[in-house]
């Protein structure tokens, strides 16, 4: 009995710091109270419990606790320790109050008691049965965490129950009980006291002790029963930090409703879409749900979707298809309700079963397979005992594919290249000539690309030794610079003997026409391959042999002279669907227990990347040879690799509707972390297209109210887009703060799209997202900048202003004089024309210039259409042909080099001014000295007599 | 011929038709011999330039006109050619530090030095010292500013500083505690009269009054732009009688047009055409303040009476921001979604600043 009632206690501590922390604790009770009258108890009792704590100082409590195992015959009101003998030892030395405080503490061991008999009925229903407005408050805590139930369960419940217990039938009592109680609760805190001391004496009254004590010796397991549900469920609640702030944010139901306890695999076989936001799940919450249970989710809406998911604000060509195909839709509710009725994937409808089934013997006939595969190896090290003991390899080895059946997706690649491979001999007979079905046999080598893990070496082996070849395999562990790809392979040598007599001998492959070379991991011929490239090109070019090379990233600079001479064959990530079978495959032969949406949140989380969900699994199984979903979805997010993703996506995500949506789990801190991913262009993306959203917060508006809305909106974001550009010079001005790039990430990026967010700024459509204009027109502003700044300095002789008053006062009041004739006059006018340019000393270079500085009906494509191409050829060549007067010559045009001043870092003018003073004094000195002694200057004599006279007459008086 | 704005250009203080004052107390300046640094400022098309040729005329006589235009090369810190342009005569040397950008302080601090460092060669010149101009000071960065301090003070035994700006409050207060201060206001409508019937008759014509009332109407103070009009007028209608239309500079127009935009239509599409217009602007080096000022005194002539202070509010805050900040087409196209929005309310009498 001790040791229950100690771990239930910091239980409950641990609950409250984690509601409690102070600026949530206060704002709740309040609203309850009024609400909902059972949580006006909850939160009261809740409140005295620590005070209790507070109150009884450690040792009292170690003292008081003690007693407890051992139920004390101190105490002094027999009554009460025959009501709750677990609680009582504080009672033994505290008077009338803690006494009042041990009976919650009673009540509380109690009510978990009873939670548990009733299996079906959880605590988080109850109160709702109790009142009939549902408090949304109360149970938006409850989902969350499990944690929070069972204090829940140790704190409110409890307390009514016991009350009510003495009396009669418990649910009537109930409800009596639970008004009473909130009635006088927040009138007096004496008055509740009052009343319970009276139900206390009827407990004490009743015949109810030995119930009592049965029930608290219960109350031990079955606390440990329900903090082991905690744990287990646990790993599937979201993060403490993200709740807390996915509370904040969310206006309404998030997290109000309870995923119910389904059947595992209940949803087997159904494909669910989903569309619109749901009120108390996040779309990719809701999907996990879905997953979990073994649901399906496909993107777009078929004939074979069984259900569609509706929220809020569905999309328009969801509903669309809906009607088309005349799809079952569901609520939220009825969502949950189909988790919580539909039975296990023993109802399954017939089909699915068959499939499964039909799966099932696959992958059992697929480890037989297997298994039958590696008795022969086991065999054959057995009678050759340098071959490898396969139970020793790694699982990537170990399964690696052995047929190209089992290679898992871009079978069309691996056809085409089988084919290529196959007719390399002819089509080496025939010079490369022949095109063949697919074009590819031109080509003397293949390029395959492709991100990693998805099998393009293995395919490349494999694909080699079933036609017949053998592979030879150079990858980034191979020294691979020009001069040894040119001599290692011998290019120059026609039979390949000199790499023959090499490797012939060193691991017995006898290399023939029959060879093929793979050149893996093209694209990591780095700094130490120098020419390795341009070397393996100029092998491909002579090769005798088909070479089949490998890389990550087709579009890398450095494979681009491999475009020419390689067929490109590009490997595609394949489906979770296709890999499916062959991880459910290997796991059976493991002996793990791997659902199949298990794997498919694995395969997801790692990219496809079949050889890191292997990796990730032969770890797993050294611990466990069972994963649930939580767990695969944790392990695979323990994986994730870390992507970037381009500014476009980044800024799809941050303007599209869901990361600011209601439901969003995102916290501030993930959103700022989106800014972090490009944070020089991010700003960009966003003021370039923030305004292309439609934005979600006028949804519920429209007409006039709309529009005013709109504007307010946009206005909100362009204005913290303005306030992020100061920031931004601060960041990037002279004194370089770079601390507040955090705050430029909310000003200039997070807090627009806030507002702005929606559907509409994605690819493609008319408002498509767009390139930041603001880089080629700043760029196009440095230029024209530049060029007016030519035009000012030839103008400066005779103009006296500067760049800005020559662009908006003189350009516009030159133009008539030498634009305007070549319109209106034609070629007659050039002369005079020039003979004004030559007044200001503007060349056919300023002249295009300031046409081209033009804007609105001036603008240069305008104007220069208007002068007919004969008048400015005209101009071109009479001014050409003529001398003109020159202001100046630039340095670079003189084609000399121009004077360079001392470069290197500039003196500090204090530094300078300090050691230039002593030198002039030196030189005072000697000019003093001089005058001293040739000239007797009267000015500097004058000073030096008197203080010689001064210091005679000093002198004298002393 | 240059244009009448240049040729007609006064070249001694004798000849300047307003500011007298001001041209009494420069020659003064001059011929006392005790020549401070000096710093002109006022308007654009006030006449500061040409106050301070005149002065410099005043002091070195007629040899400071023979100007030249020398390209220098300095090299930043970080090892970056910086072109700048120098334009000089015997006596003097006129430089645009803001030419050199960010790298302004190196230019000061290489240049100064040097000019200051060698005394005056021409043995006939009737000043000791070398006059520097120091043109846009106020778009000086602080840096070279700072360098500025200890030249002025040091090397004024053979160097005398003159720098031009528009206004001083960009200016740091040891620069200005070091200058003379010398306010050059623009003229006012009978000034410009003056002046404009002055280069009328130098030009062979008669202007009727009220065509040189339109004028001055529409230059808003700006002489160089006034006669750049008369010029302009003169060539369109040679009688300059009856109605003048004053045609407006392509720019003018131009956000004449985005300020129409602004009034007609509130909408995201109608901000985005907007901002195009307006990178159309920045792109041709029109000033991001003088885009701004003009839109808004388009939108304001447009609009109700009560929106017009509002309006003028926040562009005055924008243009502070713009200032400030380094992307003035943010400001700008926040101060246009603020306009619209403003407008919208009232055109809907709804005060919106309630709503979240």
């Amino acid at each position: 009995m001790a040791p229950s009632h100690k771990s239930t206690k910091p239980a409950g501590n641990d609950i409250r710091a984690f509601f409690g922390g102070a600026s949530t604790q206060k704002p709740r009770p309040a609203p309850k109270a009024t609400q909902n009258p059972p949580n006006g108890s909850a939160k009261k009792s809740a409140i005295e419990i620590s005070d209790d704590d507070e109150q009884i100082p450690p040792a009292q409590k170690a003292s008081s606790l003690t007693p407890t195992s051992s139920l004390p015959p101190k105490s002094t009101v027999s009554p009460r320790k025959s009501d709750a003998p677990v609680p009582m030892p504080m009672e033994v030395d505290s008077e009338a109050e803690p006494a009042y405080k041990k009976r919650k503490k009673a009540a509380a061991l109690l009510s978990s008691d009873d939670e548990d008999t009733p299996p079906k009925k959880k605590p988080a229903p109850k109160p709702r049965d109790d009142d009939t407005p549902p408090p949304t408050k109360v149970i938006r805590k409850k989902p969350t965490p499990l944690f929070l139930s069972s204090g829940e369960d140790e704190d409110e419940p409890p307390k009514k129950k016991k009350a009510v217990k003495p009396r009669l039938s418990k649910s009537k009592r109930d409800d009596d009980f639970v008004v009473s109680d909130s009635d006088e609760e927040p009138v007096a805190k004496k008055r509740p006291r009052l009343s319970k001391s009276k139900a206390e004496s009827d407990v004490s009254d009743s015949d109810e002790e030995p119930v009592a004590k049965k029930r608290a010796v219960k109350a031990g397991p079955s606390k440990v029963s329900g903090k082991a549900k905690g744990k287990e469920e646990a790993p599937a609640k979201p993060n403490w930090a993200a709740l807390k702030a996915a509370k904040l944010a969310a206006p309404a139901a998030h997290g109000t409703k309870d995923v119910p306890d389904g059947a595992p695999n209940c949803l087997a076989g159904l494909a669910f879409v989903f569309t619109g936001e749901l009120s108390s799940f996040s779309r990719d919450e809701a999907t996990d749900i879905a997953k979990r249970f073994g649901g399906r989710i496909t993107g777009a809406l078929s004939g074979k979707t069984d259900y569609v998911v509706l929220g809020d604000n569905p999309g328009a060509a969801k509903l669309a298809g809906i009607r088309k195909h005349g799809t079952k839709t569901l609520d939220e509710d009825a969502f949950l309700k189909l988790i919580a009725t539909r039975k296990g994937s023993g109802k399954v409808d017939e089909k699915t079963a068959k499939k499964m089934e039909k799966e099932r013997e696959a992958i059992e006939t697929a480890a037989k397979e297997m298994e039958t595969r590696e008795r022969k190896a086991a065999k054959a090290q057995r009678s050759n005992p340098t071959a490898i003991d396969p139970s020793s390899q790694l699982w990537t080895t170990r399964y690696a594919p052995q047929t190209l059946k089992e290679i898992c997706g871009n079978k069309g690649q691996v056809e085409k290249l089988q084919q290529w491979l196959k007719d390399w001999p002819s089509s080496l007979k025939s010079g490369f000539k022949k095109p063949g079905k697919n074009g590819m046999n031109v080509f003397r080598a293949i390029l395959i690309t492709g991100p990693p893990g998805i099998g393009k070496t293995t395919s490349a082996h494999m694909v080699a030794k079933l036609a017949g070849f053998t592979p030879i395999e150079l990858n980034a562990s191979d020294a691979r610079s020009k001069k040894l790809v040119e001599s290692g392979m011998n290019v120059n040598n026609t039979s390949l003997d000199g790499y023959i007599a090499g490797s012939a001998e060193r691991d017995g492959v006898k290399i023939t026409d029959r060879t093929v070379l793979i050149m893996d991991e093209v694209d990591g011929m780095s700094a130490g391959d120098r020419g390795g490239v341009g070397a393996l090109n100029a092998m491909i070019k002579k090769s005798k042999v088909p070479i089949i090379c490998i890389a990550n990233d087709r579009g890398a600079q450095k494979l681009k002279p491999l475009v020419s001479t390689t067929y490109s064959l590009t490997f595609q990530r394949p489906t979770a669907q296709m890999i499916r079978s062959r991880i459910m495959t290997i796991a059976f032969k493991e002996k793990m227990k791997l659902p199949a949406n298990v794997i498919d949140q694995l395969v997801a989380g790692a990219q496809s990347d079949i050889r890191q969900v292997l990796n990730m699994l032969s770890t797993w199984r050294l611990s466990s040879d069972t994963m649930d979903f939580d767990e695969g979805k944790s392990l695979a997010k323990m994986n994730e690799k870390y992507t970037i993703m381009s500014p476009f996506d980044i800024t799809s995500k941050m303007l599209g509707p869901y990361l600011f949506s209601a439901t969003s789990r995102e916290t501030l801190g993930d959103k700022m972390e989106l800014y972090f991913q490009d944070h020089s262009f991010m700003p960009l993306f966003i003021q370039e297209n923030y305004l292309k959203t439609e934005p979600a917060k006028l949804r519920n508006f429209d007409g006039p109210m709309k529009q005013l809305k709109s504007l307010h909106l946009m206005d909100k974001a362009a204005s913290s887009i303005s306030d992020g550009d100061l920031v931004d010079a601060l960041i990037h001005g002279p004194e370089q703060h770079w601390a507040l790039m955090p705050l430029h990430a909310v000003c200039s990026t997070v807090r627009p799209a806030s507002f702005m967010y929606g559907s509409g700024a994605h690819y493609g459509g008319p408002n498509s997202m767009t390139f930041p204009q603001w880089l080629g027109q700043n760029s196009k502003q440095t230029k024209l900048s530049r060029a007016l700044g030519d035009v000012q300095i030839r103008m400066r002789l005779k103009v006296s202003g500067d760049k800005s008053e020559i662009r908006t006062s003189y350009i516009p009041a030159l133009f008539p004089h030498i634009v305007r004739p070549l319109i209106d006059v034609g070629a007659s006018a050039v002369e005079t024309v020039i003979e004004k340019m030559d007044e200001y000393y503007l060349t056919k270079e300023e002249w295009d210039t300031i046409i081209e500085l033009g804007v609105d009906e001036r603008k240069d494509e305008q104007i220069l259409k208007k002068i007919s191409t004969a008048t400015k050829t005209t101009l071109t060549k009479k001014y050409n042909a003529a001398q003109h007067p020159i202001p100046f010559h630039k340095a670079s045009d003189l084609g000399k080099v121009p004077k360079k001043l001392p470069g290197g870092p500039a003196p500090d003018i204090e530094d300078v001014f300090d050691m230039d003073e002593p030198a002039d004094d030196a030189s005072d000195d000697e000019k003093s000295k001089d005058s001293d002694d040739i000239s007797k200057d009267k000015l500097i004599k004058a000073p030096k007599k008197t203080a010689a006279v001064k210091t005679k007459s000093r002198k004298s008086r002393s | 011929m240059s244009l009448w704005v240049d040729m007609y250009r006064p070249r001694a203080l004798d000849d300047l038709h307003y500011h007298q004052g001001l041209s009494a107390r420069l020659k003064s300046l001059a011929a006392s011999g005790d020549f401070p640094h000096m710093l002109f400022y006022g308007p654009s098309g006030a006449g500061k330039k040409t106050r301070i040729t005149c002065t410099l005329r005043q002091l070195f006589g007629p040899g400071v006109e023979k100007l030249k235009i020398d390209q220098r090369v300095f090299l930043s810190p970080s090892k970056r050619k910086i072109e700048v342009n120098i334009v000089q005569s015997n006596f003097h040397i006129e430089i645009t530090p803001s030419e050199a950008g960010n790298y302004d302080r190196v230019v000061i601090q290489e240049l100064l030095k040097e000019i200051a460092q060698t005394q005056q060669v021409d043995l006939n010149a009737k000043q000791r010292f070398k006059v520097v101009i120091i043109n846009e000071a106020d778009s000086l960065s602080r840096d070279a500013q700072a360098a500025l301090r200890r030249t002025m003070e040091k090397y004024m035994s053979n160097m005398r500083i003159i720098l031009c700006a528009n206004s001083t409050s960009r200016l740091i207060a040891p620069i200005k505690s070091r200058c003379l201060l010398m306010r050059v206001a623009a003229p006012d409508n009978t000034e410009m009269q003056t002046v404009l019937t002055h280069v009328s008759r130098r030009a062979g014509f008669d202007l009727p009054p009220d065509a040189a009332q339109e004028i001055i109407q529409d230059s808003g103070g700006n002489l160089r732009k006034a006669i750049l009009v008369l010029e302009a007028l003169k060539m369109q209608s040679p009688d300059l009688s009856g109605p003048l239309t004053i045609a407006k500079p392509d720019w003018e127009t131009y956000c004449q047009k985005v300020a129409n935009l602004i009034v007609t239509e509130q909408t995201p599409a109608r901000v985005m055409e907007i901002r195009t217009k307006f990178y159309e602007l920045l792109s041709h080096c029109i000033p991001p303040t003088v885009i701004l000022k003009t839109v808004a005194e388009a939108v304001v002539s447009q609009v109700d009476e009560t929106l017009k202070a509002e309006i003028m509010h926040w562009a005055a805050f924008y243009e502070v921001r713009m200032r400030i900040g380094s992307k003035k087409i943010y400001h700008l196209e926040a101060w246009v979604v603020k306009v619209m929005s403003l407008y919208k309310q009232s055109f809907y009498q709804f005060d919106i600043s309630e709503f979240e």
